[in-house]
């Protein structure tokens, strides 16, 4: 198909002006294969599998490119009712049967089988694991049965078995969590997560289902339950299609903690979650609505919009336009090589943010639009908390960030909500400093794995039919092989899988938000890199990726706000210090490090509007901490304050800066009491002549010969110099004979 | 105890403030006189007084053009000298009385010169312009006899006129003590500061703040700043409220508790206070006839005593400047800004300890005294949360009376180049012997000599000056004093060597001056 539209978003239709908070970019990944009988998404290894009677064929999804080259594995023949690559992606298992799952070592090709003992259980679907004590859980009717792979006698060794009925299941990798439903109404659940730090069993828990009439006893499907993780913590949601609502169950190690509920408007729900924004699709009203899970509140992003499809070639943009309304008809039409339709029934979502299109075996990945959210809010340190969340875009995050920050800063809106902005940017930071995120410049390429930025590409699974409704949730085998194309949905995993597997491995404890960045992985220490750039926010849009978080350090404040922001703010310096000091403010409550060019400016500011006596109070008071600059400053506006000029000196003085103080108080005429100074703080290196000089310029023999006589005390051999004999002979014509 | 006495009715005292440019020819000399105290001398004395006084001046013009007399010394009196204005002289004459108390340090006194007249500036304007805008002088008059009297009746206390005299050279007039605060409270009381500024919009006010008798902050510029901080540590801090009886900050701290405690002392000075301030209404309709009654000149007299108290709002109020005609509402004092040389409305809001005082510019109001509490109410809306938080702040970071005790010394330490001041708290400065406060004022006395003569020989070098003595009762009284800072410390049962002296006063320096005098 259209293989060369380009994978940037340049090409973008409407730009983020168009009416649509969530898009999916043109052009997707094609993965249609002659002779294929099935389409699955293994969430653990990231990779779209598509199978044709003896061939498993391979994407990678991570990152997501539409030009991914499928890898191609040869299996015997035979019904695949599901196939998962090991976590190593040396072995595949496929499941042949609801007995069997067969295995290929993918270097010899050897392979071997693994079939249920006794005839009664089934196989409701397996996973790899990457949990200590197995590699491979396999999901019966009859409960848990957990394998160790042995690769020398190449068989499989149970390690456990946990008994429990199962209806059904739902996994997914990122959160290494596996539900089982049981009961009448498959509302009572057991939940295990097994991560590579353990096993760990939830509490048996119930959820909520409205009944219709008394007697109705609704029962819930494996696609009504989704596992999301957002910001590290694992959700559990759940449709209740009668009441209408969105149930949300939050998971700690040692329970279960109903958190709310969100309403729908459609019968039918999906759930995908883009950088930790929830987005629920709302399917038969074509919208999506986007929630910050991050505090309690569960106020939408922004009100219900329909996804956009972007980057489509000219002619189709207004097809693509008008999908969000209606369309498929409309779409269909014009579209030629491939029927883009919104929310369409072939559309199946998979975790956390990927489509498939199953009809036409193509993969999208969902993206949100944060130029748009940011547009569409007022609420300025809301929206500053919101983008400093986001991970996946995180330079454009930041650079939206500078931008409103300048905007409400030159438009001098009130000086309370500013500060409200200045704690969100500071405290972000900070967080980001503790995690040590910020000093992350990772480059996309490099960790596919792991670092969950990174993956703001890769999060995509493409998974044929299974029909995974919301994101984060995947289908179960069981679910998968009922369905006609019999794929197997895995959970996907998606992107920041790393970072969440670092989360899992404190399980469902409350995961504090930023487990994804703490991987200790790659401190540089050298700042991001857009600090180069000017200050245009659009300047930077290739370095999007090496960003690992939007955070803004205070150097950058500097330098894209505070800086750029001066020269146009000449007629309201007052106002600009209002904002640099509500800006120290949050540094200092946040006990951030603030770099002394802040000083520097406050104080220009300050003197340009010649309040010499409150700069005082502030460099008394520490406000402005000491520096070399912030003295230096306070002595260049010594010139025209005399007041200012001593702060200055004693700054330097306190700071211990010897050099700088002796040489000024000579420039100042205070030889003596410099000479005093050196003598005390043993200071090396001063030059005798400017001593001398300003000795006899003061035209007083008495103190030249003091000062020739400290210096041929305090210097060896200083007597024997041509400084000494210039001046001892100048001492002796000014006053006779005097002997040094 | 403490304090110089001086019998407010004989010669003990006498203030006059003149103008050379008026009464010039023979016969009108009393023309010159725009006020004297005790008023009711015979204008022969007053002018024998200003007399002698103008000698002195024409003749030392003669040497000395731009700084003409500064003090004379004759065996019973000294006369202290000050020109506030061109050709607008004060002159204050003290007796040198046997008793020893009487120990007068010049500067000091002209020091009390200087306040009184930037108080008055402060309100009612420089004395010239009010001669400019009524020749006759009258106006002149009324204004400043009112108001010197106040001032005066605040250094009354019983029968005695309390004088800056030895025991307290622990103590620097004409400079503000401001209250040390950690940054993370100095940032909370900026954002105040801005936030004040910012509700105001875009007229220029001002903003200082006070916490109990300590400043704060101030956007005015320095001498405004000190004549604002002196009129609320007069009469506006929670403490000037409650205490009734006003007196000098300094004054207070150290001996309003012992007053306290001696109730009776307390009550009798009240009434010596109502008994003075019937005389002063006496000499005054005297003399100016213009306080009851004639409505010739309207005088507003700002140092009143009792007359500011604390408004449900928590802004604070006064009767002293009348009220609006037809309204309930209390006029809203305003006050005259050097800096600016513009007349401000002067808003102070209370918060327990937390006084606030911000000044609006009287011309970016248009409709009056409703504009001002429009201003109050923006006020209110804008800060009254942040205050909160600043007072809640500061009280934690408060070390009470003595938080600026350092033990082992009695201290005064002096920023000129910022006019703060800060010294041993008032009550730590009384267990001094005599002997080491004598030595001090001796010493002090000395120290004002030599910045006097540098004065007028460098006039921008600052000169570093050291001096260390040791007194009869083996005190050590020490001066130090460098780019602009002085140091005075006394060392009761100290060591005897001098090491041991400048040692501590090294550690002093270090410790808490940021190591500015320990530069050898």
């Amino acid at each position: 198909m259209s293989g060369k539209a380009s994978s940037s978003q340049s090409t973008t239709g409407f730009g983020s002006g168009g009416l649509s908070h969530v898009y999916i970019q043109h052009q997707p990944l094609h993965c249609s294969i002659r002779g294929s009988r099935g389409l699955f998404y293994d969430d653990g290894t990231k990779l779209l599998i598509s199978t044709t009677s003896n061939q498993v064929i391979s994407w990678k999804t991570v990152p997501f490119s539409p030009f991914a080259n499928p890898t191609t594995d040869s299996i015997s023949e035979g019904p695949i009712l599901a196939v998962r690559f090991s976590l190593d992606e040396k072995l595949i298992a496929v499941q042949r049967s609801n007995s069997e799952i067969q295995f290929w070592l993918r270097e010899t090709g050897e392979a071997f089988n693994q079939k249920c003992k006794s005839e009664s259980e089934s196989i409701l679907g397996f996973f790899w694991t990457d949990c200590p004590l197995c590699d491979i859980v396999v999901i019966k009717n009859s409960g848990l049965d957990l394998y160790a792979f042995d690769l020398v006698s190449k068989t499989l060794i149970l390690v456990e078995t946990r008994k429990l009925n199962v209806s059904w299941y739902v996994y997914t990798h990122e959160s290494r969590l596996v539900l089982l439903a049981s009961g009448m109404q498959c509302k009572t659940f057991n939940g295990f997560q097994l991560s590579s730090a353990g096993i760990i069993r939830l509490p048996k828990f119930e959820m909520v289902i409205a009944k219709s009439e008394a007697n109705s006893k609704p029962v819930l499907a494996d696609e009504d339950v989704f596992i999301v993780t957002i910001y590290g913590r694992i959700y559990c949601l759940q449709i209740d299609r009668i009441s209408m609502l969105l149930h949300c169950y939050r998971f700690y190690r040692d329970a279960v903690v109903q958190q709310g509920s969100l309403p729908i408007y459609s019968s039918k729900v999906a759930i995908s979650v883009v950088d930790n924004v929830l987005l629920v699709h709302q399917v038969d009203a074509k919208v999506v609505i986007l929630y910050d899970i991050f505090s309690d509140s569960q106020t939408p992003i922004s009100a219900p919009l329909p996804v956009l499809l972007r980057g489509l070639p000219r002619s189709n943009s207004l097809t693509s336009q008008s999908n969000g309304g209606e369309s498929e008809s409309s779409e269909t039409s014009n579209t030629n090589d491939h029927e883009t339709i919104i929310y369409g029934d072939d559309w199946k979502f998979l975790v956390p943010d990927l489509i498939c299109d199953v009809a036409n075996k193509l993969l999208w990945k969902i993206h949100i639009d944060l130029e748009a959210i940011a547009a569409s809010s007022s609420e300025v340190p809301s929206v500053l908390e919101f983008l400093q969340r986001r991970k996946l875009e995180a330079n454009k995050a930041k650079q939206l960030c500078l931008a409103i920050t300048r905007t409400v800063i030159l438009e001098c809106r009130p000086v309370p909500m500013v500060a409200k902005a200045m704690d969100a940017i500071v405290s972000s930071y900070s967080l980001s400093i503790k995690t040590g995120s910020f000093f992350k410049g990772i480059k996309v390429e490099r960790s596919l794995t792991g670092v969950p930025n990174v993956n703001s590409t890769g999060s995509g699974t493409d998974v044929p039919t299974s029909r995974t409704d919301g994101l984060g949730k995947s289908i179960k085998y069981e679910s998968n092989s009922r369905y006609n194309s019999g794929l197997v949905n895995r959970s996907s995993s998606y992107s920041a899988s790393d970072s969440e597997d670092n989360g899992s491995s404190e399980p469902l404890k409350t995961i504090s938000d930023n487990t994804p960045e703490a991987q200790p992985s790659s401190l540089q220490s050298q700042p991001p890199g857009p600090i180069n750039n000017l200050v245009n926010p659009n300047v930077s849009e290739q370095q999007e990726t090496q960003l690992a978080t939007p955070a803004i350090s205070p150097d950058e404040m500097y330098k894209f706000v505070f800086a750029a922001v001066e020269e146009e703010m000449v007629e309201e310096p007052s106002y600009l210090v209002a904002i640099l000091l509500e800006f120290l403010r949050s540094a200092n409550v946040e006990k951030v490090k603030v770099h002394p060019n802040i000083y520097v400016l406050t104080i220009q500011l300050l003197a340009c509007s010649d309040r010499y006596a409150e700069l005082g109070l502030f460099i008394i008071n520490k406000i402005l901490e000491p520096s070399k600059e912030v003295a230096f400053q306070l002595l260049e506006l010594g010139r025209e304050n005399l007041q200012t000029r001593k702060l200055g000196l004693d700054m330097l003085r306190q700071l211990s800066l010897h050099h700088d103080y002796v040489l000024l108080l000579v420039q100042d005429g205070y030889y003596l009491e410099a000479l005093r100074y050196v003598r005390k703080h043993k200071v090396t290196g001063v030059r005798p002549l400017l001593f001398l000089e300003a000795a006899f310029a003061s035209n007083d023999s008495q103190h030249l010969a003091a000062v020739l006589r400290f210096f041929s005390d305090f210097i060896p051999g200083f007597q024997s110099t041509t400084d000494f004999c210039a001046y001892h002979r100048v001492l002796g014509e000014m006053n006779g004979t005097i002997t040094v | 105890m403490g304090l110089a006495s001086v019998n407010p009715s004989s010669e003990g005292l006498q203030l006059c403030i003149f103008d050379l440019r008026r009464g010039q020819h023979e016969g009108q000399e009393l023309d010159k006189i725009l006020f004297f105290y005790p008023a009711d001398l015979p204008f022969s004395t007053q002018l024998s007084v200003t007399g002698l006084s103008e000698g002195l001046i024409t003749f030392t013009r003669i040497f000395s053009p731009e700084a003409a007399c500064e003090v004379i010394e004759a065996e019973r009196h000294s006369h202290v000298f000050y020109e506030p204005e061109p050709d607008i002289w004060m002159v204050m004459v003290v007796e040198k009385s046997k008793e020893a108390e009487a120990i007068w340090r010049t500067d000091a006194l002209r020091e009390v010169l200087k306040e009184v007249h930037s108080l008055f500036m402060m309100f009612h304007g420089s004395i010239r312009a009010l001669l400019d805008k009524e020749p006759g002088g009258g106006l002149t008059r009324s204004h400043l006899y009112p108001f010197v009297m106040d001032y005066l009746r605040d250094i009354f206390s019983g029968k005695k006129l309390q004088l800056p005299s030895f025991h307290d050279c622990l103590n620097e007039r004409r400079t503000v003590q401001m209250l040390t605060v950690g940054r993370e409270a100095a940032i909370e009381v900026q954002t105040l500061v801005r936030t004040l500024e910012s509700s105001a919009g875009n007229t220029h006010c001002f903003s200082l703040i006070l916490f109990q008798d300590l400043l704060v902050s101030s956007t005015l510029p320095p001498e405004d700043t000190i004549n604002l901080f002196t009129y609320a540590v007069l009469r506006l801090t929670p403490r000037a409220l409650s205490s009734g009886v006003s007196s000098w900050s300094y004054l207070r701290k150290g001996y309003s508790s012992s007053q306290v405690a001696g109730g009776s002392t307390f009550a009798h000075s009240g009434s010596v206070a109502e008994q003075f301030s019937g005389s002063v209404a006496e000499q005054f309709s005297g003399s100016c006839d213009t306080s009851s009654g004639d409505d010739r000149y309207r005088v507003v007299r700002p140092l009143q005593n009792d007359r500011w108290s604390k408004g449900k709002d928590g802004f604070l109020i006064t009767d002293i400047w009348g009220t609006e005609v037809g309204d309930l509402d209390l006029a809203t004092p305003t006050v005259w800004l050097k800096h600016t040389e513009a007349r401000m409305y002067l808003c102070a809001y209370q918060y327990k300890s937390l006084t606030v005082i911000f000044l609006i510019p009287v011309n970016s109001i248009l409709n009056g005294e409703q504009g001002v509490s429009m201003e109050k109410q923006k006020f209110l809306e804008n800060a009254s949360l942040k205050i909160l938080k600043v007072e809640e702040k500061l009280s934690k970071g408060w070390g009470g009376e003595n938080a600026y005790h350092v033990s082992g010394y009695r201290y005064l330490l002096v920023d000129s180049n910022r006019a703060i001041s800060r010294a041993s708290p008032a009550g730590k400065v009384t267990t001094l012997t005599k002997e080491s406060l004598l030595a001090l004022h001796m010493l002090r006395d000395e120290v004002d000599l030599e910045k006097g003569k540098n004065k007028w020989d460098h006039k921008a070098h600052d000169k570093d000056l050291e001096m260390c003595i040791r007194a009869k009762n083996n005190a050590w009284v020490i001066a130090r004093i460098t780019g602009g800072k002085e140091l005075y410390m006394v060392l009761e049962k100290a060591n005897e060597k001098l090491l041991y002296a400048s040692d501590a006063v090294e550690k002093f320096s270090d410790r808490y001056c940021n190591g500015a005098f320990s530069l050898d």
